[in-house]
Parts: C-alpha cells; sequence; structure tokens
C-alpha cells in the first residue's frame, strides 16, 4: 500500500494520538496541551483538505481502505466518498474555529476539555469514514461519550441537569441502534454496508418484515440525534446549557444524525433496492416538516439568543430530513449546501452568543420582552434628542457577526443561507408536484421568516435597546473564529459555482450507490504473509 | 469603457465606497460626504456613458456566471426604463448626499450612516439592473435590511426601533413572497432570465400557477410600495433622518415595488385578476393615503401618507393594463420622486430650524427662510398638480387614464370621481402644509430660533424644485426623449402615441383638475380651524391604527402563540421525552410487522429448557424486581440487578462462550462495586411525602409506562425469537470461524474477533471506556452531595458515639477496626488478583480471557486495596496513575495500529507465528498482544480512574468537615 493511501485514516488516528499524549501531561500545563491540540486540528484541516480534493479530483470517486488488512465484507472497512470528504472538512473547520474560540478561557474551567475534544472529533470523523454499521455504533458511542463529557464541561447547575437529560436520552438511543443493528445482521448476515446493500433485495419476503422493523429502529436512534419531532426536545436544552465552544462544535452533532440517515437511506433502501426502495421516505418527509415547525415555533418562542440557536437547530435538520425524504438528485444537492451553510452558521451563533450576553444583565432582558409583550407604554415615551450614539468599537464588530448569523439563520440575502434555501426551493419546485411539496416549501420560507423575527427582536433587544449594558470584553482570539466561519459562508456564496457543483457531484453519486457498493466489494486484500500461508 | 464593465461598477461601486465609509473615524463628516459624493457621480456618469448605446442598440448587458447550474447568474441589464430608475437612484443620491452632510449632526456617528447609505444604494441600483429574476430578490431583500439599518439609525430612540423593525417585518414577508412568487415564473417559464420571462408573457398567463403566483409577487410588490392595506408601515418608518426619509421614501425604496409592476407588466398584467387586485389596492391607497395625510400634524407624517397617496395613483394606473397608463405611471414615478424629495428635505430643514415639526406649533416661517419657504411652496404645487409644474401632467393623463372604461367594473366606473376626490384631497394637504408651516401666526414657543439653512443644503432642493418647473413647461424638449426609450423600453413594439404637451384644450381631465384644486381649496377652508386643534390622525380612523394592530399581532403570534405551541407541542422533562422515545419506537418498529403479518415459528418445549427457563425466570424476576424498586429502595434494585447479570453470565456458559462469562462476570462485580460506592451520595428518597393524590396520579402514570414497557419488552422478545427461530442466512460468522486460526493465528475466536478481525471495533469501544472515566472523574471533581447525604452513614456514627460513651476506647477506633479480618485478607489478595490478570491476559488469544478480562480483573485488585485500607493508605503506597495508564493504554493501541504501516499494511493489521522460548516452549506471539497490552491498560486506568472519583470524593469530605471544625473550634 502506498504511503498516502494511509491518509484515509488520519482524521480517526490523529486525533486519538493527541487526546491520549494529552493524558500524559499534567492538567495544570495549559499551553503545552493548548498547542498539541491546536497543532492537531490544523494538520486534521490540511489532511481533510488534501483528501477533499483528491475525492474531488479521481476518477474513481470511492476511495475503501480495509483495516487489519481483512477483505470487504468480513474486516471493518473505511470508505472515503464526496459526502464523507466533505463531512470531513466541515468538521475540522468547526473544529479549529471552537479550539481557538475555547483557548481565550473555557479550556481552563474544567478538567481534560482538550482531550475529550479530540476524541469527539475522533468519533465524528469515524462515523463519517466508515462503511460498516457495527463499526458506526462504536464511534457513535465513541462521539457520544466525548460529548457527555463535554455537554457537562463547565459545571453549573443548569448545565449538569441539561447534561443528564442528554445522557438518559442518548443512552436510550444507543440501546435502540443495538436493537436495530442485531435485527439487521440476523435478517442479513453481515453488517458491511455496501454487503448490505447487495444482500436487502434478495432478502426473503417472510424476513422483510424483521429488516424494516429492524432499520426504523436503527434510523429512530438517528432520528434522535438529528432531533427530530417529537423525538428531538432535549435538544435545544442540552445545546443552550453546553459551554459556547462546546456548542460550536456540537453543530455538526445533529448533522451525524442526518449524515447517516443521508446515506444509509440511499445505500440500502435506494433506487436498487428491490422491494424495500425508498423505505421510510415518507416517514423522512413528514417528520421532516413536523420538526421544521416545531424548530420554528421554538425559534420564535424563544426568549434568549442560545435557545433560539437550539430551536434553529431543528429547524436545520428538520429542513434536511425533510429533503431527504423527497428523494430526488438535485434536492439533496440543495440540501448538501444547506447543511454545509446552516451548520457553519450555527457554530458562529453560539459563539457569538456568549461572547454579546456577557455583556447583559439578566434583568434587563426580561424587563425588555415584558415591555414588549404589553407594548402598551411605547408611545408615552418622550422623543429624546435626535443625536446617534456611536457604537463602541467592539459592539460594532459583535453587531456585524450579529447580523451576518440573522442573514445566515433567516436565510436572506447575500450570505450562504438564501442561496441554500434557493437551491432547495428550486430543486423542489422544478421536481414532482404535489401537496406535501408546496407545503414543505411554505415551511422553509416560513421558518425563515421566524428565525427574522425572532433575530431582529433578539437583536434590537441586544444592540439598541437603550437599556445601559455595559460593552463586553472580548478578545480577539474569540472574536476571529466567529469572522472565520462568517466569512466562510461568503465564500460559500461567492464560490456558489464550484460548491455545487461538488454538491451535485455527491448527489448524483449517492443515488447512483452501486459505484460505492462496487468500489468496497472489490477492494482487494493487501498480499502478504497470510495471503501466502493460506495458499 | 465597455458597457459591460459600467454595469458592474454601477452596482459594485456603492458598495465598495460602502465598506470603505465604514473605516472613516467618527467625525470625518467632509471626509464621508466626499466618498458618497464621488460614488453617486460616478453612477451618474455611468450611467449616462451607457445612453447612446441604449437608444441605440436596446438594453446594454453584463453577465458574471454565479450559480449556473440552478439558473442563478449575476446578469445585469439596462434597458431604458432601467436606466431612468438607475439616473433617479444616483441623481437624487448625490442630493441627498449633499444635504444630508448639512442636515446631520456632528455628533452623529456619520460612517455608520454613510455606509448603510451607500450599501443601499447599491442594493436598489441592483433591482434596478438585474437580469436575472433571483438576482433581482437578492437585491430587493438587500434594500429591506439596509432600510431596517438606516431607520433605526436612530437606535436609542423607541419609535426608530419600532418604525425599523415594522419595515422590514413587512418588507421581508413581502419578499419572501416575491420569492416564492419569482419561483413559481421561474418553474413555468423555465428560466430565471428576464430576458426569456419577458418573452414568455403568453405562457405565463395562460399557466396554472398564474394566479398563485401573480398573488405572491403582488404580495413583494404592494408591501415595499406600502399600498394598502400593508401601507402602516411608512408613516411609522419616519422616524428615520430625514435624508433618509427623502431618499428611501420618496424616491428610491418604495418605487422599488411601482417599478417591479412596471417591469413585469408586459407579462403580468392585462388579466382580470391583475386589474382587480393591483387596481383595488391603488385606489384604496390613492383615497385613503391623500385621505389620511389631511389629518397628520407630523409634516413628515403628512408627506409619508401623500407619498402612498401618489403610488396608489401609479399602482392603480398600472393595474388599468393600457398602454397609456403605463406611460402615465412611468412619468408620474419620475415626478413625484423630484417633488417628494425636495419636500422632505424641506421639512427637515424646517425641522432642523426650528426644532419641532409638528404643524400646530408651526407658523409664519415665511419671514424667516422665505427662500425655502418659495422652494416649498412650488414643490408643494406640483404635488397638488398646479399647472405648469410637472405634477400637473402626470396628474392630467391619469384623469384620462381614470375615464376610459378598461375593464367594465364597480373598479372601473368609481375611477372617475375617486381620482378627483383624491386630488382635492391632495390639494388640501398640500395647502395644508404651506399655510400652517409658512403663514399665520408665528408661534412663540419653538426650541429654536429660526433662519435659513446654508446655501448647500438648500441647493438639491433647488435643483429639484428647478426639474419640477422644466418640466413642468416644457416636457417634450427636457424628460421627453427619455422618458420615451423608458417606455419603449417597457412596451416594444406596443408603445402607443402620446403626447407630453401641457395644453390639450379644454378636455374633461383639465375640467377635472380645475374641480379638484377648487375642491381641495374650499375643502382646507372648511377644515382650517379643525386642523389646527385636533388630535393627530384623521377623525373615526383615529382609533384604527395599523401599528398598534400590527403590533398586536406580532405579539400574539409570534410571541405568545408560539410559547403556548411550543409548550403544546413539546416538553423539557426528562420522563415524557423518554416515554415518547420508547412509544415511537414502539410503535414504528410494529408498524411494518403488522403490515406485513407477523408469525412466529411452532414453539416446541423438551425437557433441557425447563432448567434454563427456571434461570431465565429468576433473571426476569430480578429484573423486573429492579425496575419496581429503583425509585425507593436503590440498594434492593442494585442487589437485583446482580441477580439479573448473573443470570446472563450463567446463559453465556449455558451456551458455550465462556469468553463473555468471564467477562461479564467480572464487568458485574466492578460496576457492582462502583455503584454501591456512588450510592452513599444520592440524597434519600422516600415515599412519606407525598399526598394520596399525588401518590394516585403516579401510580396510573406507573401503570401506564408499565403497559408501555410490557408492550415494548413482549415486542423485543417475540422479534428475537423470529430472528432466532428462522433459518439462519449465510453470515460473516461463518468467515471467522474458519480463518480464526489459520489467518488470525488464535484458537480463541471470541479474542481473535475482538483483536483482529474487528480489532478496530475494539479500538473504539476502549476509547469509549476511556471517555466515559474522564467523563466521570470530571463530574465528580465538582460534584458537590446534596445537604442530607454529607454527614457520615448511619453506622459510622453509630460506632463513633459507642467509642465516645465508653472511656478506654477513643474516637474513629471501631471504624477504623471495622471488618478488620476481612481487609487483612483482601490486601493480601493483592498479588494474587495479578497473577491471575496475567493469568488471563497471557492465554487470552487461544483460550477464554484476554486485555479486556485482564484489566477488569486487576482493577478488581485495587478496588480491594482501596476497600481495605482506605484511599489514604493505598496511595502513600502505590503510585495510582489512572490517566497515564489511560492514556499509555491508547497510545500502545494506536501505535500497534500503526506499526503495520510500516510494513505496507493497513491499519491494525496482525501478524502472529509461534516464538521458541528456553524453558517454556512454543508459544504463539502475535502482534495483537501487544494490542491486548493497551487494551489491559486502558481498562484497568479507565476502572480505576473511577473508583478514585468515588474515593477521593470520601476524602474531599472528611477534608471539609475537618475544617469545619476546626473554625467551630477557634471560634
Amino acid at each position: 500500500m502506498e504511503w498516502t493511501s494511509h491518509l484515509l485514516i488520519a482524521p480517526i488516528v490523529l486525533p486519538l494520538v493527541a487526546g491520549a499524549l494529552l493524558l500524559m501531561f499534567d492538567e495544570r500545563r495549559h499551553t503545552l496541551k493548548a498547542a498539541i491540540s491546536l497543532a492537531s486540528v490544523l494538520t486534521l484541516l490540511v489532511i481533510t483538505v488534501v483528501l477533499l480534493r483528491f475525492v474531488d479530483s479521481e476518477t474513481a470517486m470511492t476511495s475503501v481502505y480495509p483495516l487489519g488488512n481483512w477483505p470487504a465484507p468480513f474486516g471493518i472497512v473505511l470508505v472515503l466518498d464526496r459526502l464523507s470528504a466533505l463531512m470531513l472538512v466541515l468538521t475540522s473547520v468547526l473544529a479549529l474555529a471552537a479550539l481557538i474560540f475555547s483557548l481565550a478561557r473555557w479550556h481552563k474551567s474544567g478538567p481534560h476539555f482538550h482531550t475529550l475534544f479530540q476524541l469527539l472529533l475522533m468519533g465524528l470523523n469515524g462515523a463519517f469514514l466508515t462503511g460498516d454499521l457495527f463499526n458506526l455504533f462504536v464511534f457513535f458511542e465513541v462521539l457520544l461519550a466525548a460529548s457527555y463529557g463535554l455537554v457537562l464541561y463547565g459545571s453549573g447547575q443548569l448545565r449538569v441537569k441539561a447534561g443528564l437529560h442528554y445522557i438518559a436520552i442518548n443512552l436510550a438511543a444507543s440501546s435502540l441502534f443495538l436493537i436495530g443493528v442485531s435485527l439487521i445482521y440476523g435478517v442479513t448476515g453481515t453488517l458491511n454496508m455496501a454487503d448490505l446493500a447487495l444482500r436487502i433485495p434478495a432478502v426473503a419476503a417472510e424476513d422483510r418484515m424483521l429488516l424494516e422493523a429492524g432499520a426504523t429502529v436503527l434510523g429512530i436512534a438517528f432520528l434522535v440525534k438529528a432531533g427530530m419531532w417529537p423525538l428531538g426536545f432535549w435538544l435545544p436544552t442540552a445545546y443552550t446549557a453546553a459551554a459556547a465552544p462546546v456548542a460550536a462544535i456540537f453543530a455538526i452533532l445533529s448533522k451525524v444524525g442526518v449524515y447517516v440517515i443521508l446515506r444509509l437511506s440511499l445505500l440500502l433502501f435506494g433506487v436498487d433496492a428491490g422491494a424495500t426502495a425508498g423505505f421510510g421516505s415518507s416517514w423522512l418527509l413528514f417528520g421532516g416538516m413536523a420538526t421544521i415547525a416545531f424548530g420554528a415555533i421554538g425559534v420564535l418562542a424563544s426568549q434568549a439568543m442560545g435557545r433560539l440557536a437550539g430551536f434553529y437547530v431543528l429547524v436545520s435538520s428538520g429542513t434536511l430530513l425533510a429533503a431527504i425524504g423527497m428523494a430526488s438528485v438535485s434536492v439533496t444537492s440543495g440540501a448538501l449546501y444547506h447543511m454545509v451553510s446552516s451548520t457553519l452558521a450555527i457554530s458562529a451563533f453560539f459563539l457569538l452568543i456568549e461572547l454579546v450576553e456577557r455583556a447583559q444583565d439578566p434583568a434587563a432582558n426580561v424587563l425588555a420582552v415584558t415591555m414588549e409583550a404589553y407594548g402598551d407604554d411605547m408611545d408615552e415615551e418622550e422623543a429624546p434628542e435626535e443625536v446617534g450614539l456611536a457604537i463602541p468599537g467592539t459592539l460594532a464588530v459583535l453587531g456585524l457577526c450579529f447580523v451576518g448569523c440573522a442573514l445566515l439563520l433567516a436565510g436572506l440575502p447575500p450570505l450562504s443561507g438564501f442561496i441554500a434555501k434557493f437551491a432547495l426551493l428550486t430543486a423542489m419546485i422544478g421536481g414532482n408536484e404535489n401537496a406535501a411539496m408546496w407545503v414543505l416549501a411554505a415551511l422553509l420560507l416560513l421558518s425563515g421568516l421566524s428565525a427574522m423575527i425572532a433575530m431582529t427582536r433578539a437583536g434590537i433587544r441586544t444592540f439598541w435597546a437603550p437599556i445601559e449594558g455595559t460593552v463586553p470584553r472580548v478578545r480577539v482570539s474569540e472574536i476571529v473564529p466567529v469572522g472565520f466561519l462568517l466569512v466562510l459562508c461568503l465564500v460559500l456564496t461567492v464560490q456558489g459555482g464550484s460548491v455545487m457543483r461538488y454538491m451535485d457531484a455527491t448527489a448524483q453519486s449517492l443515488h447512483t450507490p452501486m459505484n460505492y457498493v462496487r468500489a468496497v466489494m472489490s477492494t482487494a486484500q493487501v498480499p502478504g504473509p497470510k495471503a501466502a500461508e493460506s495458499q | 469603457m465597455a458597457k459591460d464593465t459600467s454595469l458592474i461598477l454601477m452596482i459594485f461601486l456603492p458598495f465598495i465606497g460602502s465598506a470603505m465609509a465604514a473605516f472613516f473615524p467618527s467625525n470625518a463628516r467632509n471626509a464621508e460626504a466626499w466618498l458618497a459624493g464621488a460614488v453617486t457621480v460616478c453612477g451618474l456618469v455611468l450611467a449616462s456613458m451607457c445612453y447612446p448605446a441604449i437608444v441605440a442598440e436596446g438594453p446594454v448587458r453584463a453577465q458574471i456566471e454565479w450559480l449556473p447550474t440552478l439558473g442563478l447568474n449575476f446578469t445585469l441589464r439596462m434597458d431604458g426604463f432601467a436606466w431612468l430608475f438607475a439616473m433617479l437612484v444616483s441623481g437624487i443620491g448625490f442630493l441627498v448626499v449633499l444635504y444630508a452632510r448639512y442636515y446631520m449632526s456632528p455628533e452623529d456617528p456619520i460612517p455608520r450612516f454613510y455606509a448603510f447609505f451607500l450599501a443601499f444604494m447599491g442594493a436598489m441600483l441592483g433591482i434596478v439592473l438585474s437580469g436575472n429574476l433571483i438576482l433581482l430578490v437578492v437585491f430587493w431583500e438587500l434594500t429591506s435590511i439596509f432600510s431596517f439599518l438606516l431607520i433605526g439609525y436612530w437606535y436609542h430612540n423607541a419609535n426608530a426601533r419600532d418604525g425599523a423593525r415594522m419595515a422590514l417585518t413587512v418588507t421581508g414577508i413581502g419578499g419572501l413572497c416575491l420569492l416564492a412568487g419569482v419561483l413559481l415564473i421561474g418553474h413555468i417559464v423555465g428560466s430565471y432570465d428576464l430576458d426569456v420571462v419577458l418573452a414568455s408573457g403568453d405562457l405565463i398567463r395562460s399557466s396554472d400557477l398564474y394566479l398563485p403566483a401573480l398573488i405572491l409577487f403582488l404580495l413583494g410588490a404592494l408591501t415595499k410600495s406600502a399600498q394598502f392595506p400593508f401601507h402602516f408601515w411608512l408613516p411609522n418608518a419616519m422616524a428615520a433622518p430625514t435624508p433618509v426619509s427623502a431618499y428611501l421614501h420618496s424616491a428610491t425604496m418604495v418605487k422599488a415595488g411601482v417599478f417591479l409592476m412596471a417591469r413585469f407588466w408586459p407579462v403580468l398584467a392585462g388579466t382580470y385578476e391583475w386589474f382587480w387586485i393591483v387596481g383595488f389596492a391603488g385606489m384604496a391607497s390613492l383615497l385613503l393615503g391623500a385621505y389620511f395625510a389631511i389629518f397628520q400634524r407630523d409634516i413628515k407624517g403628512l408627506l409619508a401618507y401623500s407619498t402612498i397617496s401618489h403610488l396608489g395613483l401609479i399602482t392603480l394606473l398600472l393595474s388599468l393594463g393600457s398602454p397609456l397608463g403605463l406611460i402615465a405611471a412611468i412619468f408620474h414615478m419620475t415626478n413625484h420622486a423630484t417633488f417628494k424629495a425636495s419636500l422632505f428635505m424641506a421639512a427637515g430643514i424646517i425641522d432642523h430650524e426650528t426644532g419641532t415639526r409638528d404643524m400646530q406649533r408651526l407658523g409664519g416661517l415665511f419671514r424667516f427662510m422665505p427662500f425655502t419657504a418659495t422652494l416649498a411652496m412650488v414643490a408643494s404645487a406640483a404635488m397638488a398638480g398646479v399647472p405648469l409644474l410637472n405634477g400637473f401632467l402626470s396628474k392630467e393623463m391619469f384623469f384620462a387614464e381614470a375615464i376610459e372604461t378598461h375593464a367594465d367594473s364597480i373598479l372601473d366606473r368609481v375611477a372617475p370621481y375617486v381620482a378627483v376626490l383624491a386630488s382635492a384631497f391632495a390639494v388640501t394637504y398640500s395647502i395644508r402644509f404651506i399655510h400652517g408651516v409658512f403663514f399665520g401666526k408665528l408661534p412663540d414657543d419653538l426650541p429654536r430660533e429660526p433662519h435659513e439653512p446654508p446655501f448647500l443644503m438648500r441647493f438639491p432642493i433647488q435643483l429639484l424644485v428647478l426639474t419640477c418647473l422644466v418640466v413642468g413647461i416644457v416636457p417634450g424638449l427636457t424628460i421627453g426623449p427619455f422618458l420615451h426609450t423608458a417606455v419603449t423600453s417597457v412596451l416594444g413594439l406596443a408603445t402607443p402615441e402620446y403626447s407630453l404637451a401641457i395644453w390639450h384644450g379644454v378636455t374633461l381631465p383639465l375640467l377635472m383638475s380645475f374641480l379638484a384644486l377648487l375642491g381641495g381649496a374650499l375643502l382646507y377652508l372648511l377644515l382650517k380651524n379643525y386642523l389646527a386643534h385636533c388630535e393627530e390622525g384623521p377623525p373615526y380612523f383615529r382609533q384604527l391604527k395599523g401599528q398598534r394592530i400590527f403590533e398586536r399581532v406580532m405579539v400574539a403570534v409570534s410571541w405568545r402563540g408560539a410559547r403556548f405551541l411550543e409548550n403544546r407541542l413539546g416538553t423539557r422533562r426528562l420522563q415524557p421525552q423518554l416515554r415518547l422515545l420508547v412509544a415511537v419506537a414502539l410503535i414504528a418498529a410494529a408498524w411494518p410487522l403488522y403490515h406485513m403479518s407477523f408469525g412466529l415459528a411452532a414453539f416446541s418445549w423438551n425437557l433441557d429448557d425447563a432448567v434454563f427457563s427456571g434461570l431465565w425466570a429468576i433473571g426476569i424476576f430480578c429484573a423486573v424486581g429492579a425496575a419496581y424498586q429503583a425509585k425507593f429502595h436503590r440498594l434492593v434494585a442494585l442487589i437485583f440487578l446482580g441477580g439479573a447479570g448473573l443470570v446472563t453470565c450463567t446463559t453465556f456458559v449455558w451456551f458455550s462462550a465462556p469468553d463473555l462469562a468471564v467477562t461479564q462476570l467480572l464487568v458485574e462485580i466492578v460496576t457492582t462495586v462502583l455503584i454501591l460506592l456512588g450510592l452513599r451520595w444520592l440524597p434519600k428518597r422516600s415515599e412519606e411525602f407525598q399526598t394520596d393524590a399525588i401518590r394516585m396520579a403516579a401510580r396510573l402514570r406507573r401503570y401506564r409506562d408499565l403497559a408501555i414497557a410490557v408492550a415494548a419488552g413482549g415486542g423485543m422478545t417475540l422479534v428475537a425469537y423470529a430472528v432466532m427461530t428462522r433459518a439462519a442466512p449465510p453470515t460473516i460468522a461463518d468467515y471467522f470461524l474458519e480463518k480464526a486460526y489459520t489467518e488470525g493465528g488464535g484458537r480463541n475466536v471470541v479474542n481473535v474477533i475482538l483483536v483482529d478481525f474487528r480489532g478496530f471495533d475494539t479500538f473504539g469501544e476502549i476509547t469509549v471506556l476511556g471517555i466515559v472515566a474522564l467523563t466521570v472523574f470530571s463530574l465528580f471533581r465538582r460534584f458537590r452531595p446534596a445537604p442530607d447525604s454529607v454527614e457520615s452513614p448511619e453506622q459510622q456514627r453509630v460506632q463513633n458515639a459507642t467509642d465516645e460513651a465508653r472511656p478506654d476506647r477513643t474516637a474513629g477506633e471501631t471504624v477504623s477496626d471495622y471488618l478488620l479480618i476481612p481487609a487483612v485478607i483482601m490486601q493480601w489478595l493483592f498479588p494474587v488478583i495479578i497473577v491471575l490478570a496475567a493469568y488471563l491476559f497471557f492465554r487470552g488469544h487461544d483460550l477464554p480471557g484476554g486485555g479486556f478480562a485482564a484489566g477488569v480483573a486487576m482493577a478488581a485488585a485495587f478496588i480491594l486495596q482501596y476497600l481495605a485500607a482506605g484511599t489514604r493508605w493505598v496511595e502513600d503506597r502505590l503510585r495510582v496513575l489512572p490517566l497515564n495508564w489511560i492514556g499509555f493504554g491508547l497510545l500502545l493501541a494506536a501505535l500497534v495500529g500503526m506499526g503495520s504501516w510500516l510494513f505496507g499494511y493497513p491499519f491494525l493489521t496482525s501478524h502472529s507465528q509461534y516464538v521458541e522460548l528456553p524453558l517454556i516452549g512454543s508459544i504463539p506471539v502475535a502482534s495483537a498482544i501487544l494490542f491486548d497490552l493497551g487494551v489491559f491498560s486502558l481498562v484497568l486506568g479507565a476502572t480505576v480512574l473511577m473508583l478514585i472519583a468515588f474515593a477521593h470524593q470520601s476524602v474531599r469530605r472528611l477534608r471539609a468537615s475537618r475544617i469545619a471544625a476546626a473554625e467551630e473550634e477557634t471560634a
């Protein structure tokens, strides 16, 4: 095997080694630990970008890595295709932003931040790379375990309570995951996803119900992760309670569920799946729509910005699930764009919220909302002297970032949120016309509207309301990550053409899963002593 | 310069200017004005340069590829109509920049103003020049956003905040509708390109989707142009600085709506639906706007309602579907922009010089500012439609159209009367403005002493008023050719003959004009006294405030309603969420089973099963008992749990899986002990505090949960039974059995699977264990026990009390002697267990055991030490470094995995062979054994880390209580 082909596993091994290495040093050596962590994340970013460029250039778009040199359906394989490469890059981008942000102060406020962070990255990357259903479970456990540690990170009553809820729900979902995997294994006798795709069409008619029951239970485990209504009530609370850099990296956690559903529904129940083709897609469509509606309502009803952001995660998940449920290539392509854009936006927003709220007096919030809700004494106010106030520099920067986040969340131009919405809508309207599609289109627009109203309300209260707040003390290293993520959204917009081309290619290959299956199943063992022995 | 470059520059220059303006120091008024002025002049020059080409060759185009696959490109297109608007936007932009230089106070943070202003101008030019429908929506939304920021410029003022928010909400909703409408149009046509769409009128009008597309499109246009019933945001937007109002609310933003309707007039207009919707909105706005304007006290309020009315006029003209109506509409757009911008500026000067805009407080200003007064009078006359001014010409054309019959309906029949009435109102409010402000009694309580403004502040008004006059007197020589270019670019070959002359002879429209002038003047005389003292707002309609209704609706929908729904549709509590999860999983899994008629293989019974079934009956009893007791009797529940675990363990033995049995047994032991240690810190729970009612409700809830649990458990059993009783498919397990020894080098298939075939899973799972240990440790470090579990346990208290009661014993002696003999045995077990662990470890590859089992066993040795001798004693004697052990384990496992890279194999490829050792003989050595060592180290480290998390909690508590005691003594 060539050296470069080992690069495929680096996104898993690198954070693991970094995380383990961090454990060997004393807790008080903050600088050293920060340096190791940062070096790991930077390297990760470089590697993932290299991998992305590799899959995008290569004619054989799927590369496979057989672990332990065992052939495909028997051993575990890692599979790199456009989708997984995209998710890897997205993860490392968020990781970089969250890590730099945390270095200003968060990483010192509890034990083992960096280790947990690195192992979370390992879990995420593993989940995106693996081509084996049980191995996926393992990496889900890795990332969940690390997220348990991180959601509790920083302590405090609220955090511990929300964190324990999070843990309880996700443990229950993990059991469902296991049940689902065992049922599928019991029916098909394999765990390799590509092999499953081959065996599912051949499943006997009387066994299909067991297969479908297993797939449903498995799906529910992922839907819990993605936050689909009515399984996602834990999400806003947990994300709000988490420390800012943790919430920022959590932005991708809900997308893991979406990723798996996208991957598996098209691979296992795609066009070639015979009798089970299209299994569950209408459930995804309607569940997704319910999630958008609930998320949008929650966004409107949110007083604190953190909760608003948490509910927006639901809106974003719902949009993606419903889009997957549409089962059309162009909608999938739009959904992928939406996923990247909304993940970056949510992450930036979670970081920003902490900076903005630093200066705020919680009592002022309550007062402002009461005034707004009863709105009666508005016009009795004397018109004050009409001379504007100079926004202090920090507030101006924060305000600019806030406007960026608001535009992204509400899907307003000129940032990528609009492009995402447009791409989804134009693909949907261009496809089959049916009632569900129109409802979904309306929900997409309305969810953007609710985000706009809620963000305007929050922004006015924070930046414009005359109740005097002190200007927050913000370090450059805290605002730079926010700006970095927002600039990436701008790049997504300006470079929309080439980004969309990548997404189109990704969606196309997802909808023709046979290439993936062929690539995995034809992976050759590296000839060596074992092969020699057995001959 | 190439035409396409100049188009692109026209759009980008304002945005570049905006970015630059943001970085100027906050007092750089002159520099900012120069910058903004330069940008606007550039816009003017660039647009003018394109004019000859437009006349000669038709539209000028430029295109940058953006998202070609989605049909969205950065396409710019300037035809005559767009050119007219581009000139208007840049020209009035220039004048407003000049005006703002003098209007804005030196204390105002001016960079923000100019940055937003220029960006708005760029967006407005974008709307005008867009050659792609989606691009147009992009700029459309941008104008909403920047208008929000501009209206809220003085955000410390509550009215500005509310006005800005309302404007954004209304126009934002409109923008979304427009997007939807444009998507539909694009879907019908198959392209978002403006040229293609403009050429597909018949296709669009005959489509099934025409009506929804039209409604959505019009919602966008009408909200933007503040047309009834969406007009209410405009008066509230008057909280903006006056230059903003002069620009946005006269010449540009509100014009975007009518611009759009005119732009798409060739494809959308001419149908019955168009006529009704647009016509009704236009007529209502025309009449109501004019009527409301009369009764405003605020000058800017008057002008705002007047704008609504004039835009209503334009809308009405567009609704008619006649080419002449379109011509009149376009002509009135330009005329209105000139006179309304100058009037807003005049209002700003009055406000600036006197400190108030309240017409009841103002009066007699002619004496102090005759020049400004004259200009305002001319502009007002244009607004009222007095002959020799531009407003008159377009109003004449309007009257001429109003008396024509277009679509025979009630709307058509009342049009002439409405037109005259609204014009009369316009005359009335124009007179009111002039008379109320410049004539009459001089007030004595003005905040400031009024005087003429600086020349340059007045200059923009002068220029605009001059335009009104010149266009009004010689229209054919001035605006004529440009208007013609604009009109032909919209209408194309369908452009009818029309004449811009002032005098068409004594015609009906002329008569209507005079009627309106006369009627308006009379009405003012009648209302004069009332207006001098009335409240704000028109009689009867005063209570009906669009703003208040809007606020109420917003609060109801977006706040109360949303909160209500959120609470109804969601929950923040854990139990309902878990219940939902189980119920959803149950229903979802039962669905396919029910659907495809689930059946089971026949159940058979033989004697062997009896023992096994008995075993499982015990297991089930234990499991149910654990659940039953979990709430109030945790210890009992834990014991039951242990029983269930043992049954599982025995099951593994029964089915000849000794590996699993060994591992399960060890894990059971260690986890039970760890949980036991943790129980001590949980607060007591007692049933006694509950009232009967609560108990009843709780019982019902638990019965329901029991039913769900029974259903889920039963379902699981049935499914498991079904899977186990069917013929097994060919599985990958066959391969493992076959290759474990030949290629994996081990006879213990389970171990070979764990460390070789699926070593990567193990690799992941040990990481999980390590992370969990870290999490438990971190959580406990900040753990503060509940107040009622801080005290020593009851047994220790009794033992200490005994010590104190007896003189021959010192306190703490009984506690330390407690379980003395077992403690000694436990200490001596340490080396024994180490040997056991080593044994388990080394035989792992061929026989039951392995790194995991060995690690757990080794951890048990540590647990015994801690239990027997206490934390202090152990840690004084042993270097317990669980963190390092975890780290080492992970690193070793990773290094073993990476080692195979050196030989050109994938990660974790194992290698095995037999090694001859002296004395011992031939033993199997696989690289997997090093991996297993990593597993061992990690499992040991993780378990011990959790152990010391508990152990140190006790130490901390002791320390805390000792400090407290010491403090009490000193006190």
